[in-house]
């Protein structure tokens, strides 16, 4: 045995060093601001049940009848918002949602038993922030169907029917129909092997 | 026994129970609510028909389409190399393989953008890049690829242009349904990615 | 956080100057305790002396504590840590040759190093032979390759392999390690009440 490793200071110096690392470790854990309140399973789950949603129909008669208590937000921009909104929406656009005020009011509104719709231009603008605050928790918040535009259309005419995962065609019916048409197609298919990157925002557009 | 390596060995022992303690490690993967939510507002996930009907024909491989319809529909139709992932078995590991392949840009779609784009909320949120949405899904696919509508005559050039590209590429799409069935599914095999993407490095 | 070339914090020209730190910090552990002596790493076998043994446990489990509580801190990812492959009938060879050689020779890799750097001619033909036996290797690869990459579990660390988590598996190994200390002590204590020919200080 060597006469250095009965240094007793050796063993001081080592705890030290150990507890410091320890104690530093534990000061710089982040707590994040927002959790997620669902797994990513759960979430799936939640997209294949599909019941998030509200109809134009639905959220007229909660908002009509005085016991529900509701609150609409429209996460459109502030132009959009001006330019006309479902009666009584708050206008919070989507960029500000998670801000901590709205964390907050949003956190009351939970704890007093409100019901949150959301709606943007389209269902699609709702969809991902809908997503966001169910996964952190929000369980009283829920989507507009079909999205302004539609809740503009049903309130000219109440007959549409909204099913927007729906197929509007038998695909591969109409697939084999156009051939019928008379294209030229017996031009055979050809397999380039380019590699091209995606381009952005290219000369292609157009928007359904 | 020396003292010393009695009390190192009693701190040892300590610190080994305290990781036994220690909550569960959160995952790293995931990316936080306020990221996801930034992401949700930018639009440049968004690819049209046209762009993925471009890629399609021009063959370009970092292309992966991925149909979160249910099986039986993309049995009956889907399109060309095109990966089925239902959307409610997206969590499952065989599954997960398929996204976050290097250099492979993931485009998800169904019969409208909202499953597509709920598939790629949840696949943002578990941290994978180069992923976007085919918007409108098949029903825009169809209108606006498969059954092209002429624009009319005071329409710009750009437009005529944009509809006879649709026609070239529905010739392609329903030509190649005819003359080999099959042709669409040979292509580009996917390779899954490897587990793990640790630097090599040994001893 | 870490580990930092994966995740881009640093290039990967870090890489030599990070193996030169850490090179230099090895060498000079293995030879303040003592292995660049082959008296102390071949006494492991005859039993007077395990200090080869507790060194190595020692770095091990604490080195294995400390990530599992970086991982927990956020410091380091550990999915992105490189785990070497197991080719399990290389690996149970090449463990048998390298224990064969331990006693035979006196010295592991790293440690002929630290006695060819302290000028010592058993050390230095030790490191030659082994450069010799890299080339031999090197040269014939392709005869042995089979069983080389025969038997391949992958990049597999114990916990996966039976289903328990990480922290398990380091509070199992840290308990070993502290009975091993102890059991080896009881040992070399009665070894060395025999031995009269090396005289312990």
């Amino acid at each position: 045995m060597h006469v250095h490793e009965l240094n007793p200071k050796k063993t001081v110096i080592t705890m030290i060093i150990f507890v410091v690392v320890i104690i530093a470790g534990l000061l710089t854990i982040r707590s994040p601001r927002l959790k997620y309140a669902l797994t990513p399973e759960q979430t799936v789950l939640l997209t294949a049940s599909d019941n998030g949603g509200i109809s134009p129909e639905k959220l007229e008669l909660l908002l009509t009848g005085s016991t529900e208590k509701v609150e609409v937000i429209d996460i459109r921009n502030h132009y959009e918002f001006a330019r006309g909104h479902i009666p009584g929406a708050r206008n919070i656009s989507a960029v500000e949602l998670l801000e901590n005020d709205n964390i907050k009011w949003l956190r009351i509104l939970q704890e007093e038993g409100f019901t949150v719709v959301i709606y943007g231009k389209d269902q699609l603008q709702a969809n991902g922030p809908w997503m966001v605050f169910r996964q952190i928790g929000f369980s009283n918040v829920t989507v507009l169907l079909g999205g302004y535009q539609y809740y503009l259309a049903y309130k000219d005419n109440k007959t549409q029917k909204y099913a927007p995962c729906k197929a509007d065609f038998n695909y591969d019916e109409v697939a084999k129909a156009s051939v019928a048409d008379g294209e030229d197609n017996n031009q055979p298919a050809k397999k380039t092997t380019i590699v091209r990157r995606k381009k952005k925002g290219g000369a292609v557009a157009g928007g359904c | 026994m020396n003292k010393n390596y009695l009390v190192l060995a009693i701190l040892m022992i300590l610190l080994a129970v305290g990781l036994l303690l220690v909550p569960e490690r959160q995952n790293y993967q995931q990316i936080e609510p306020e990221k996801l939510m930034w992401d949700i507002t930018q639009t440049s996930r968004f690819v049209t028909v046209d762009q993925v009907a471009q890629m399609i024909i021009e063959g370009d491989p970092t292309l992966e389409l991925i149909d979160i319809r249910p099986v039986a529909d993309f049995e009956t139709f889907s399109l060309t190399n095109a990966i089925n992932i239902p959307l409610d078995s997206l969590m499952k590991p065989d599954y997960q393989d398929y996204l976050g392949i290097e250099d492979m840009n993931v485009v998800f779609y169904g019969n409208s953008d909202i499953n597509a784009d709920q598939a790629w909320v949840i696949a943002k949120r578990m941290g994978y890049n180069s992923i976007y949405v085919m918007q409108g899904g098949l029903n825009c696919w169809i209108r606006k690829i498969i059954q092209p509508v002429e624009p009319d005559e005071s329409a710009s050039q750009e437009e005529f242009d944009l509809y006879q590209f649709r026609k070239g590429a529905c010739a392609f799409f329903t030509g190649t349904k005819v003359e080999a069935p099959d042709a669409g599914k040979t292509g580009i095999k996917v390779v899954k990615r490897k587990k793990g993407t640790a630097v090599a490095g040994g001893c | 956080m870490g580990p930092l070339i994966p995740q881009e914090i640093i290039t990967g020209q870090w890489d030599f100057v990070i193996a030169l730190l850490i090179g230099g910090a090895f060498g000079f552990i293995l030879e303040s305790s003592g292995f660049s002596s082959s008296r102390n790493i071949a006494g492991v076998f005859y039993g007077y002396n395990f200090v080869v043994l507790r060194v190595f446990f020692t770095a091990m489990i604490v080195a294995m504590v400390g990530l599992l509580y970086f991982s927990y801190f956020g410091w380091i990812d550990l999915d992105l840590v490189f785990v070497l492959p197991t080719y399990l009938n290389s690996m149970l060879f090449g463990g048998f040759l390298m224990g064969l050689g331990f006693v035979i020779g006196g010295f592991c890799p790293g440690t002929s190093y630290t006695a060819v750097a302290i000028g010592k001619i058993d050390g230095i033909v030790f490191a030659t032979g082994f450069l010799i036996g890299v080339f031999i290797f090197a040269e014939g690869f392709p005869f042995y390759e089979g069983f080389y990459t025969a038997n391949d579990l992958g990049s597999i660390t114990i916990g996966e392999m039976f289903g328990v988590s990480n922290e398990l598996v380091a509070f199992l190994f840290v308990m070993m390690a502290i009975v091993a200390f102890y059991v080896t002590w009881l040992i070399e204590k009665r070894v060395r009440k025999n031995m009269t020919e090396y005289k312990f200080e």
